[in-house]
């Protein structure tokens, strides 16, 4: 109950006559005062609108999609194709290959960047090697393992003496190795990424690190203190990456056209072969292959969900005294399988064939005439990169569409986040993320009838859409860890000086979280740009960006112009990766030493 | 017209849990009320039924809800928005804005209708009450402690605000920085003529031992959940 002690009087002092001015003058700041926000109706019908926005273009597509695996005679087709079943089976072998290396990578990587306090300085690294789209590295590796590649040529004749590139899979190995590794190379520094934006957030670092230095106290080894105490918070929160991960790994068309098994193929390139056929059965057939996808990577994830719970169930069956007491609790053997960890040398590998793929596209776009055992060519030629210079409408296309597409994700997440509740945003997140897990070849497939329906095929308007479809999830998977790191009592303490909602805005939360916005919008550039499949489906063929160029190149024999387009797709993102770094850079101030209270 | 600063709950609390009811606070102006009681028992959400600011509090997913009014000087706030209470806030940390010089946080907090001229003279003279006279261009978080306290406290007052809420202001600071900060601030605070509620579990921190309202955990309505004091658990 309440127990009030003492009197409150009412008017026991007089007032300095400023106290009674009943509101306060506003002044200039009277447009300041338009309640943006604040108005009910706004609140509601705003956050409404956007949801609407981009729920219905997708579910449409999605909807499209579904109605075209009612084709029976499809999926009879596809069951009786001699390939379907041996081209499944490579792309659940590759995908989850990859899948798993990606994960025990990064589980590695995190444990000791953690416990050694330097995930801060081996993050600075990760952003280039996320800005070097797939296509690029998957061609950048063929030029290393082709058999006439450099691997090769470096130890040629001298130590295998060969005068002549051998008749070797190097690359499309039916055993899908090359796919697996290019896969493996790309998708560390995507979970990386993820996972460094929920350890660099202030809060959860700090706890993490208390929580861990707690562990040790109760005496448990530093690599045991991870491994029970901040890795199973860490995993969690990035069960969707992963499942991103491996929905990825199983039904990429670009890399596997490059890198990937040919005879068969995976089923996602037999599908993407399918879909582009003449004949509407083949189609059909194509439409079915991209739906077995789907359940393929459903099950998976529903997979993944009861492993998890069944790790958890054990993990509080030990707690409850199940186990004898003596032990540890069952940690996780990915963490901590053998110390001292060390995966500095990991990381420098995956560093070191980065730049090796970096140099040889280099290279590559300007080697002439190379006879097979030579290390460098012996004709060098400034040719690709004028015929690169000379087809301007490829890059206005890329840049165009990258640019419309990240800006309008971009306005469209920061509205979202700006007006929805949290429990919208909670509720509505597994949507918005949907592109990310389902397969490109089904959305290419929705969205191309959702463009017929609405007369968008072919045309700008609807390739903007689609991009947008896929870039979605990136910018808003960007933005959401900066906005949920706000102090909500930063706006109490603006509202509380007088200022209203736009001043908050303007004047500190969106010049504090300038570096998220923009390199979230880095990062839909980035993702625009490396599409594939979309470009060349829902464009029906009549856009060329520097994706579908080097992609289509990687078929034929101009090593040059295909590494010219393959460094030109890698540049652009890294441009706009340094323009939006320049842009969000934080406030210089005079560095001056931090002072100390003396009382 | 009443004076000051008054306060009727009838019942604050989420949907499902209530964490107040019943309370009825009376601050005249130039006064300095201390609510009292244990962590979890609504302390902060008072606070924030004063300022307005209860959506950014929640139990969970649920929003609290006040029912009941505030009334400053006379002038009903209850369904105001907080910019246009004229109620200032402080926080155990001094959030200043970390992308501005200690200058700019305190010029934000100015209000518009000043001359250029008289802004910055108003910002002068409270950089020097503070004792921080030559530091005004610099980086905020290059401040130690107690001086950013005091800046947290002269910006709330450069926004001439009519009521003053401290939220636990000195709960992060040792216990000699406490000693000396709390007569600085209510003197300064007293000195404004404004109503003043100060919220600690801290029996040192009491400013006036006349009026001290102790909340109590044990409420006879349902049972209460422990609410964040803020998101550093």
């Amino acid at each position: 109950m309440m127990k009030v002690k003492g009197h409150s009087h009412a008017g026991a002092r007089s007032h300095s006559a400023r106290v009674f001015v009943g509101g306060r003058p506003c002044g200039r700041r009277l447009f300041f005062h338009l309640k943006a926000t604040d108005h009910p109706s706004v609140k509601v019908l705003l956050p409404l609108l956007l949801a609407l926005a981009a729920a219905v273009p997708m579910l449409w597509a999605l909807s499209a999609a579904l109605v075209q695996w009612l084709d029976a005679s499809a999926w009879q087709a596809l069951w009786g194709d001699p390939q379907t079943l041996r081209a499944w089976g490579l792309s659940l072998w590759t995908g989850l290959a990859s899948t798993a290396l990606v994960w025990f990578t990064v589980a590695r990587w995190l444990a000791s960047g953690f416990m050694r306090q330097q995930l801060g300085r081996w993050l600075a690294h990760v952003p280039a090697l996320l800005a070097t789209p797939h296509v690029a590295m998957a061609i950048g590796l063929v030029l290393w393992l082709a058999p006439s590649g450099w691997a090769l040529r470096l130890v040629s004749p001298g130590l295998t003496g060969f005068d002549a590139p051998p008749p070797w899979f190097t690359t499309q190995d039916p055993w899908g190795l090359g796919l697996i590794l290019a896969l493996w190379l790309k998708e560390v520094p995507f979970l990386l990424w993820v996972a460094a934006t929920q350890m660099q957030r202030e809060d959860l670092r700090r706890r993490w690190q208390a929580e861990y230095a707690l562990a040790q106290t109760l005496g448990r080894t530093p690599a045991q203190a991870f491994a029970q105490i901040v890795w199973p918070q860490l995993a969690l929160r990035l069960r969707w990456p992963l499942l991103a991960v491996l929905a990825y790994g199983l039904t990429v068309v670009d890399m596997a056209l490059i890198i990937g098994p040919a005879t068969p193929p995976t089923l996602a390139v037999l599908a993407w072969q399918w879909l582009g056929d003449a004949d509407r059965a083949m189609q059909a057939q194509g439409a079915a292959a991209a739906g077995l996808l789907t359940f393929t990577v459903l099950v998976m994830g529903v997979a993944m969900a009861v492993v998890r719970q069944a790790v958890a169930a054990m993990r509080s069956f030990g707690r409850r005294g199940g186990l004898p007491q003596r032990h540890p609790p069952a940690r996780p053997a990915v963490v901590c399988g053998s110390e001292p960890l060390r995966p500095n040398g990991l990381w420098t590998a995956i560093v070191v064939i980065y730049i090796a793929v970096w140099f040889a596209l280099a290279v590559g776009s300007v080697s002439g005439v190379w006879p097979f055992p030579q290390l460098w060519p012996s004709l060098w030629t400034g040719d690709a990169w004028q015929q690169v210079a000379g087809s301007a409408a490829t890059v206005g296309t890329t840049l165009g569409l990258a640019v419309a597409s990240a800006s309008l994700c971009l306005l469209w997440s920061v509205a979202w986040f700006e007006t929805a509740s949290r429990r919208w945003q909670q509720v509505l997140r597994p949507v918005w993320l949907l592109p990310l897990v389902l397969p490109a070849v089904l959305w290419v497939v929705g969205l191309y009838s959702v463009a017929l329906q609405w007369r968008l095929e072919g045309q700008w308007i609807g390739l903007v859409l689609a991009h947008a479809v896929m870039v979605l999830p990136y910018v808003l998977l960007a933005l959401e860890p900066a906005y949920l790191a706000l102090d909500p009592r930063q706006a109490a303490v603006v509202a509380s000086l007088g200022h209203g909602r736009w001043v908050y805005l303007l004047r500190v939360q969106w010049p504090l979280l300038k570096r998220a916005i923009a390199s979230a919008w880095a990062v839909g550039f980035a993702v625009s740009v490396a599409q594939y499949l979309p470009t060349l489906y829902v464009g029906a063929g009549r856009f060329a960006t520097v994706t579908t160029e080097a992609v289509t190149l990687a078929a034929g024999a101009q090593r040059s112009l295909m590494s010219a387009y393959a460094a030109l797709q890698m540049l652009l993102p890294v441009l706009a990766f340094a323009l939006a770094g320049w842009l969000g850079r934080p406030r210089q101030f005079e560095k001056i030493a931090p002072m100390k209270d003396t009382p | 017209m009443i004076a000051g600063l008054l306060v009727e709950i009838d019942r604050l609390g989420s949907a499902t849990h209530t964490l107040v009811q019943g309370l009825r606070l009376q601050v005249p102006a130039g006064e300095i009320l201390t609510l009292m009681g244990p962590s979890g028992c609504g302390k902060s959400a008072v606070l924030a039924a004063i300022a307005g600011t209860l959506a950014s509090v929640s139990e969970g997913l649920q929003p609290l809800q006040l029912t009941g009014r505030v009334q400053l000087h006379g002038r009903d706030l209850t369904g105001l928005p907080t910019h246009q209470r004229g109620v200032g806030l402080l926080f155990q940390d001094a959030l200043l804005f970390p992308h501005m010089t200690v200058v700019e946080n305190l010029l934000f907090a100015v209000l518009g209708h000043w001359p250029q001229a008289e802004r910055r003279q108003r910002v002068e003279q409270a950089l020097q009450e503070a004792d921080l006279a030559g530091l005004g261009e610099r980086d905020p978080s290059t401040l130690s402690g107690g001086q950013r306290a005091r800046v947290a406290l002269m910006r709330a007052l450069l926004a001439e605000p009519q009521a003053l809420l401290l939220d636990e202001p000195f709960s992060k600071l040792d216990a000699p920085l406490r000693a000396q900060l709390r007569p600085w601030v209510f003197a300064h605070v007293r000195e404004r003529g404004i109503p003043v509620v100060l919220v600690t579990h801290d029996r040192e921190d009491v400013a006036d031992p006349q009026r001290v309202v102790q909340l109590n955990d044990s409420q006879p309505s349902a049972a209460r959940l422990p609410m964040p004091e803020g998101p550093h658990v």
